[in-house]
C-alpha cells in the first residue's frame, strides 16, 4: 500500500502545456477520481504516476519514494487500459499469468496465484478460454486480475468503462468499487464522467486545462464548488449561475439580476463575504434545489424535458436561462410562467471577475 | 391505403434483390464470376496443361512440326524417368536450396533487425529509410552488372578489404566455385532484405502499443515483450513475407546469370539457370516443360503449406 504525492507536477509536450503545476496528496488506500473534460490533463496526469512519461519538472513521491527514473515496470503500479489492452493472442490464464512469469516466478507458484485471483474475480471456469472472444465485462476484470497479481500497490484506471453500454456501467460501478472494497489498494481513476466519479470515489480531483480546480469528497464538490467551472461540470445539469450587482435591500443584502428582478436576500454570513468581496457576481444554486414560490423570480417557461420520475424545466433564455429539476411532473407547460427561487441555504455566490466562489465566513 | 402498398412493394424489392437462403447467394456469386473464372482459368490452365502435353514428347522448336502435333514425338515419360537420373538437375536443386537456406533467413532477421529499430523514432530516420529501399528499386540486372564489378579481383570489394588486413587482397570472388555462390548470396541479401524490412515493418507498427504498454507495466523486459507479444501477433506476416521470399528466391536467377552466368562451371547454377540453359542452348523443350513442371509442384507445396500455417493463425487473430 501507498499513498502517492504529487508536486509541483507539469507536464509540457513541446509549446503545449498539458499541465500546469498540479499539486495533489492521495491517501493510501483511497480512492481517487480525476475528473474532467477531455483535454484537461487527467490522462497525462496517470501516465505520469505509471511512469509511461516522464514530468517536465515537479515530483512524484510513492509513500517516501521518489519516483523520478524509475522505468514504468518497477514502479509497482496496476494499469487497467482504457480498452484493457488484454493480450488477444493468449488465453485468459496466461494473461492471468503473464506478470508473475516475466518476473520469472516458480510454475507451481504462478498455478497458485493464478487459481487465488480468478477465484477471487469469477474467472475460473473461463481460464482456458482465448482472450480475443471475451464480452467487456469479463475483458475488465482479466485486466484488473492481471495487474492485481502482481499485489500493486497502487492500481490506475484509465476510464475502463468508456466503452461500455450504459446499463451495463451501472453494474460495473458496482463491481469496481467493490473490487477496490477487496484490494484495498490506492485507486487513482480517470473518468470524465461524473457519475462515475460521484459513485466511486472517495475523493474527486477535477480538473480543466491542465489545472487543478477542486479536490474534496464526491459532496464537497457537488455542493461547494470552489469556482464557475466545477460548479458548471459538477451535476446533470450543472448548476445555475446568473450575473447580477449586490445590492441592499430592507430585508438585508439581495443580488440584482436586471430585467429577472431582484433575488431573495442571501443568508447574512454570505452577505457580509459578498459585502466584503464588492463586485459584479454570479448567483448560483443547483437545479435540483429550485423550488416553486410565492415570492422569488418569475421566469417564463420555454422547454420542458421528462425523463422517467424526473422533468428538467428550462426557464428563460440567453444569459438568464435557468434550468430546475423536479422529481414529478409539476404540471408546467411552454408558456406558462413560474415563480421560482432556491431556498436561501443553497445559494453559492461567485466573483464574476475571477469565477471563484465567494466563502461564507 | 398508399402507405401499405408502399411497404408491400417494399417487401417484394426485399425478396428480389436479398437471396432467400446462402445456397442461392452462393449461385448468384458463381454465375457473376464466372467470365472473370473463365479467362483465369484460360490463363493458367491453358500453359499448364499444354506444358503437361510437350512434357511427355520429344518436342523442340526444331522438330518441324507446330506443338499441337507434338504427341507424334511421344516418348512415354522418358523425360521424367531421365529427370530423375540428371545429378545436374539434381545439384542445381541441391544448390538452390542452399541458397534459400541462406539468403531468407538471413533477409528475414536483418529485416526483423532493421524493423524493429525503424519502429522507434531516431534522428535522420527518414533519409535512412529512403536509402535502405532504394536496393528494391534497382533493376536485378543492373545490381547484378553492379555486384560484377564489385566483385572483380581488382575491384572495390578486395580494395575495401586490403586496406582493412593492410596487405593486397586479391580474391577471386567470382571464379572461384565456391566464393562465387557467397557473392551471389550477398548480392540477393542485399537486394532483397528491404522488402523483408518493410513488410515487416508494417507488421511491427500493426502491434498494438497499449498491449506493449501493458507488458511493461507488467514487468516484462524489451526480450520478453518481443517473444511473448510482438512475434505471436506478427505471425501470419511473418509467414506472408517467409512465402514470398522463399518461393522468389527458388526462382533466384537475372542477378545471378549477370554475375556468374552459373559459373565457374556450374558452380553457381541454380534451378533457374538449368531450365534457361536447356531451353535456350540444348533446346530440348519436352524435357524443360518436365522440370518446370516438376518445380512447379515443389512450389506449389510451399504456397499451400504457407497458406495453411495462415489459415490457422488466423483462426487465432493477434
Amino acid at each position: 500500500m501507498s499513498a502517492i504525492h504529487l508536486q509541483n507536477l507539469v507536464k509540457k509536450f513541446g509549446d503545449f502545456t498539458a499541465l500546469k503545476t498540479m499539486d495533489l496528496e492521495i491517501a493510501d488506500g483511497e480512492f481517487m477520481a480525476l475528473l474532467g473534460p477531455s483535454g484537461c490533463g487527467k490522462s497525462t496526469t496517470m501516465n505520469m504516476i505509471a511512469g509511461m512519461e516522464e514530468p517536465t519538472s515537479g515530483k512524484i513521491l510513492f509513500g517516501e519514494r521518489d519516483m523520478a527514473g524509475m522505468p514504468m515496470g518497477r514502479r509497482g503500479v496496476g494499469f487497467v487500459f482504457q480498452n484493457y489492452a488484454i493480450f488477444t493472442h493468449m488465453t485468459v490464464r496466461q494473461n492471468l499469468a503473464y506478470g508473475p512469469k516475466m518476473r520469472g516466478a516458480a510454475k507451481a507458484e504462478i498455478d497458485r496465484r493464478v487459481g487465488a485471483i480468478a477465484e477471487m474475480l469469477q474467472l475460473s471456469p473461463l481460464l482456458d478460454r482465448k482472450a480475443d472472444r471475451l464480452s467487456v465485462n469479463i475483458l475488465q476484470r482479466v485486466a484488473i486480475g492481471r495487474s492485481a497479481i502482481m499485489e500493486p500497490a497502487i492500481f490506475l484506471l484509465d476510464e475502463p468503462l468508456s466503452n461500455v453500454d450504459a446499463a451495463f456501467r451501472a453494474v460495473m460501478r458496482t463491481e469496481l468499487k467493490q473490487l477496490q472494497r477487496q484490494f484495498r489498494q490506492t485507486m487513482v481513476y480517470v473518468t470524465h464522467d461524473q457519475l462515475e466519479a460521484m459513485t466511486m470515489a472517495d475523493r474527486i480531483a477535477v480538473m480543466d486545462h491542465g489545472v487543478l480546480q477542486q479536490v474534496g469528497t464526491p459532496l464537497e464538490v457537488y455542493n461547494n464548488p470552489v469556482n464557475v467551472f466545477v460548479a458548471r461540470f459538477i451535476g446533470a445539469p450543472g448548476m445555475n449561475l446568473l450575473k447580477g450587482k449586490p445590492a441592499e435591500s430592507d430585508r438585508g443584502l439581495v443580488v440584482d439580476l436586471g430585467p429577472l428582478g431582484v433575488t431573495p436576500p442571501l443568508p447574512d454570513e454570505l452577505a457580509s463575504a459578498v459585502r466584503a468581496a464588492r463586485g459584479d457576481v454570479l448567483y448560483g444554486f443547483r437545479p435540483e434545489q429550485v423550488a416553486l414560490t410565492e415570492r422569488g423570480l418569475s421566469m417564463p417557461v420555454s422547454f420542458v424535458e421528462r425523463i422517467g420520475a424526473r422533468t428538467i424545466v428550462h426557464l428563460g433564455q440567453g444569459e438568464s436561462a435557468v434550468k430546475a429539476v423536479f422529481e414529478n411532473d409539476i404540471g408546467l407547460s411552454v408558456g406558462q410562467t413560474a415563480v421560482v427561487a432556491p431556498p436561501a441555504s443553497s445559494v453559492r455566490v461567485f466573483d464574476a471577475a475571477t469565477g471563484l466562489a465567494v466563502k461564507a465566513g | 391505403m398508399s402507405a401499405v402498398t408502399a411497404t408491400i412493394a417494399e417487401d417484394k424489392m426485399d425478396a428480389r434483390t436479398k437471396p432467400a437462403t446462402p445456397n442461392e447467394g452462393a449461385r448468384l456469386g458463381f454465375r457473376l464470376t464466372l467470365p472473370a473464372q473463365i479467362l483465369v482459368l484460360f490463363i493458367s490452365a491453358f500453359p499448364l496443361l499444354m506444358q503437361l502435353y510437350i512434357s511427355v514428347t520429344d518436342w523442340s522448336p526444331l522438330s518441324g512440326v507446330g506443338w499441337w502435333n507434338a504427341w507424334e514425338m511421344w516418348n512415354s515419360f522418358a523425360n521424367y524417368t531421365d529427370l530423375a537420373a540428371d545429378t545436374r538437375f539434381w545439384s542445381a536443386l541441391q544448390r538452390t536450396a542452399i541458397v534459400m537456406l541462406v539468403c531468407v533467413p538471413a533477409e528475414f532477421l536483418l529485416g526483423l533487425a532493421l524493423a524493429t529499430l525503424f519502429a522507434d523514432d531516431f534522428p535522420g530516420k527518414r533519409i535512412f529509410y529512403s536509402i535502405l529501399l532504394m536496393p528494391m528499386m534497382v533493376v536485378p540486372a543492373v545490381a547484378g552488372y553492379m555486384f560484377f564489378m564489385l566483385f572483380q579481383s581488382g575491384g572495390p570489394v578486395n580494395d575495401i578489404l586490403s586496406r582493412i588486413v593492410g596487405t593486397p587482397v586479391t580474391i577471386a570472388w567470382l571464379s572461384d566455385p565456391n566464393l562465387a555462390l557467397i557473392a551471389v548470396m550477398i548480392a540477393d541479401i542485399w537486394q532483397w532484405t528491404p522488402l523483408m524490412f518493410l513488410i515487416l515493418l508494417a507488421g511491427l507498427v500493426g502491434v498494438p502499443e497499449d498491449q506493449m504498454k501493458a507488458a511493461t507495466l507488467l514487468g516484462a523486459n524489451a526480450w520478453q515483450r518481443f517473444t511473448t507479444i510482438v512475434l505471436p501477433k506478427m505471425k501470419t506476416i511473418i509467414i506472408i513475407a517467409l512465402a514470398i521470399r522463399v518461393i522468389e528466391n527458388f526462382k533466384i536467377f537475372d542477378t545471378l546469370y549477370i554475375m556468374t552466368g552459373g559459373g565457374p562451371g556450374v558452380a553457381t547454377e541454380t534451378i533457374s539457370v538449368y531450365i534457361y540453359k536447356v531451353t535456350t542452348q540444348d533446346l530440348i523443350w519436352g524435357y524443360v516443360a518436365a522440370i518446370a513442371l516438376a518445380i512447379l509442384i515443389v512450389l506449389s507445396i510451399v504456397a499451400v503449406y504457407a497458406m495453411k500455417r495462415m489459415a490457422k493463425s488466423r483462426e487465432l487473430p493477434a
